[in-house]
């Protein structure tokens, strides 16, 4: 049962622990900086803003 | 902006006391509770387990009763139960102390089986109902259990502890008989057990109109 | 790419040095062996799970159809389809669809792609032992952990596999800014070894006593749904619907903000599960208090979605993917409230035991997540193939099987449930009338089953076809040329 316990608190300490180092990271990094910016990062001059990219295949035969 | 990582930090402690509220608190506590001596018989509530109902709980789990059948009496006014007639009283956390794992079941395809020890305390009466359900409740939806049973000759004289009064489509013809198997013996002295009237202080009868 | 192995790119000393651009369809193509790995495997435990579940549903209403032998009673086959569709179909789609995000997100090249076909095996081996020991009889009845215990070693070193891949991917990332999909994934990803590791742990190998017990289950039942399938869904929500439409998300820092309160409130609902059970008043009170609150992230959801829907609703018409999605996220908040207003306790009063929760979780585990993976797929294997779906017909098919399927059956389970709940309450009514009640609805509820049932077969036969390259044969890419004016408008629905 104790051994259960330590499993478990350590590993509570371990993530808890990496999840406020990331946020941390997060910070210091500036990602929460330009959220604006930030919200067209999954764009590119390949597929910009503006242009759609997925349709039904056609049916036709070419 | 400037509050963002404050949000965030409060979010990351927060979740962490989920942890410590749901799984720590309960681990520390209702873990570790103990039976209370019951003083006229010298026992325990609630009572220990014979060794063939601990060995039932196990058939209970590989059957898959849980998934129709709850173990919960609930207090009134957020539910009838006791009115029902399922309990005298509220179900606590003491009386699933021995339940290895806590069978509290989340559907009522059929009926609470909390105390399923006191309305039928028959075992061959359990048999039957397992046999064949729709042979004892005929609007049942309840699948048979006959594969914990062994159809077999009749040497000589009947086994004692051959099913009786089987009727319906897989009931044995003359010269056959219906005997439990040990899982069904098992299961059959678990339901038995289940019975969660002895007095607790924590969970008072209450009086009905 | 440059290769290098396990141990170097998992050393501190080592920094990512180049700052190689890469090609989106060079990162695509990368990912294709793990990702249709995955999405096969997937597809294939669908087909399972989705049997297993109609005989089940009609074995509730007729009770001797295939009984008499024990690998086939209810109480096996219902936790069999429960597990096939949680960790076969939905966790592993959702690793699948995570794979490629990571990858498209993190803009490399995917690395060590070993370690994910291993992950792929290990999950694959431990799905198909878990469910064949339940079937045999070693079920532990306990919900959404029944897989016996000799399954659930295998199940976790897939995880760990995939945890320390995400971890892997995200060092050497591009670098720049991280999106908020990318968050959701790498936070599943984390969250969810931790979950299943101290669920195992306190109800198997070092088990807790009694009711405690209950209160784990359920902690880690509904964190499965809500920080395991939940980011993993809204994850791919987001980055789908701008991307198909071609618009950023409305309001990013609401995305961010809904990020967080998921994470805050989520974690705490378990509890409602047991709402009157043997637990202390204060921690089923926290739960429905939590409950109802998550009625920010989900609110914050559906403004985004919709804000950035808006305008673009006619998309849906030529769009698979979209299509998909949107059912998906608008179900989101559905089923979001639907179950904030479930964990009520006097409203919990009536419904509580009864098919009203069942629908729920189909309506959140299919409705949602799942209508979610199957837009992801569509928009996925096309890029890893190479190779355009060869019917618009058949996703139509699938999509309007899977839509009608899944609305009938909620509604019915739904009415159903409440019926049923009211004859509990009522202590004139006995359980026969209640069983009464519930019978009618459980029947349109099996014939639902078979609706879905299609839509997976054509599903699972286009994925095929997908794979082995039959088919129509297309002159060129027409999946990456532009739509043209004409087709959006005649395209049938």
């Amino acid at each position: 049962m104790t051994a259960g316990i330590l499993l478990l608190v350590s590993g509570l300490v371990f993530l808890s622990g990496s999840a406020l180092l990331a946020f941390y990271w997060a910070v210091r990094d500036g990602q929460f900086n330009n959220l604006s910016e930030s919200a067209k990062t999954i764009f590119d001059a390949d597929e910009p803003v503006g242009t759609p990219t997925d349709r039904f295949p056609s049916n036709t035969r070419p | 902006m400037n509050r963002l990582p404050l949000i965030f930090l409060g979010v990351f402690l927060t979740f962490a006391s989920s942890w410590v509220g749901l799984v720590a608190y309960p681990y520390l506590t209702l873990g570790q509770m103990q039976p209370l001596p019951d003083e006229d018989t010298g026992g325990y509530f609630p009572p220990s387990m014979p060794g063939l109902a601990v060995a039932g709980q196990s058939v209970y789990a590989s059957s898959g009763c849980v998934y129709c059948h709850s173990q919960q009496v609930r207090l009134a006014p957020l539910s009838t139960d006791i009115q029902k007639g399922l309990g005298p009283r509220q179900t606590v956390a003491r009386d699933y102390l021995r339940a290895q794992p806590a069978f509290l079941g989340t559907m009522r395809t059929g009926p609470d089986l909390s105390n399923i020890g006191v309305r039928q305390p028959d075992a061959n009466w359990h048999h039957q109902h397992l046999y064949e359900p729709k042979t004892v409740t005929d609007w049942s939806v309840m699948p048979s259990f006959r594969f914990l049973y062994k159809m077999q000759k009749i040497e000589g004289q009947p086994s004692d502890d051959a099913v009786k009064g089987l009727r319906g489509p897989h009931a044995p013809p003359p010269g056959y008989e219906v005997v439990p198997t040990d899982d069904a013996t098992a299961l059959v002295a678990y339901l038995l057990s289940l019975k969660r009237n002895f007095p607790l202080p924590e969970s008072p009868e209450p009086k009905l109109e | 790419m440059k290769s290098q192995s396990l141990i170097s790119s998992l050393n501190p000393a080592n920094e990512p040095d180049s700052l190689d651009s890469f090609e989106r369809a060079e990162i695509d193509a990368s990912t294709k062996l793990p990702v249709l790995l995955f999405f096969g495997s997937a597809i294939f435990w669908l087909l399972v799970g989705s049997v297993l579940g109609l005989v089940s549903a009609w074995k509730m209403t007729h009770p001797g159809l295939l009984d008499g032998e024990a690998w086939l009673t209810f109480g096996r086959l219902r936790p069999a389809h429960l597990n096939t569709v949680i960790y076969g179909w939905a966790s592993a789609a959702g690793i699948g669809v995570g794979i490629w995000l990571t990858a498209r997100l993190c803009r490399v090249v995917l690395m060590h792609s070993k370690l994910l076909i291993a992950a792929a095996i290990f999950w694959n081996l431990g799905v198909f032992v878990g469910i064949l020991g339940i079937l045999a009889g070693d079920s532990r009845s306990i919900e959404w952990l029944e897989f016996p215990g000799y399954a659930t070693p295998i199940l976790f070193v897939s995880y760990a596999f995939i945890g320390i891949w995400t971890i892997i991917m995200f060092r050497y990332r591009r670098p720049g800014h991280v999106y908020v999909s990318q968050w959701y994934l790498f936070a599943a990803f984390l969250w969810f070894p931790w979950l299943y590791a101290t669920a195992n742990i306190l109800l198997t190998w070092q088990p807790i006593q009694g009711s405690a017990q209950a209160a784990v289950n359920w902690w880690f039942a509904h964190n499965v749904l809500g920080l395991w399938f939940a980011p993993i869904g809204l994850a791919s929500a987001y980055y789908m619907i701008p991307k198909v439409i071609g618009r950023p998300v409305h309001s990013y820092y609401l995305s961010i903000l809904g990020f967080w309160s998921l994470a805050l409130f989520y974690s705490w609902n378990g509890m409602h599960h047991l709402i009157g059970g043997p637990f202390p008043a204060w921690m089923v009170s926290a739960s429905v208090v939590a409950s109802i609150m998550m009625f920010i992230p989900v609110v914050t959801v559906a403004i985004n979605h919709h804000m950035t829907m808006r305008g673009h609703f006619g998309a849906l018409k030529w769009s698979p993917t979209l299509r998909f999605t949107v059912f998906g996220a608008m179900t989101y908040t559905l089923v979001s409230l639907q179950g904030s207003s479930m964990a009520i306790p006097s409203w919990n009063t009536f419904i509580h035991f009864t098919d009203h929760t069942i629908g729920h979780a189909h309506l959140g585990l299919y409705g949602f997540f799942t209508m979610i993976m199957f837009g992801a797929i569509y928009y996925i294997v096309p890029r890893l193939v190479g190779w355009e779906w060869p019917s618009a017909n058949m996703i139509r098919w699938h999509f309007w099987l899977s839509a009608v399927g899944i609305s009938i059956m909620v509604i019915a389970l739904t009415i159903g449930g409440i019926l049923q709940g009211f004859a509990f309450y009522d202590p004139t009514v006995s359980f026969r009338s209640s069983l009464d009640y519930a019978t009618p609805f459980r029947i349109v509820r099996g014939l639902s089953g078979f609706l879905l049932l299609g839509g997976h077969i054509v599903f699972a036969v286009l994925f095929t076809q997908m794979v082995l390259r039959i088919g129509q044969i297309k002159e060129g890419p027409a999946l990456f040329a532009k739509p043209s004016e004409s087709q959006k408008e005649g395209v049938a629905v």
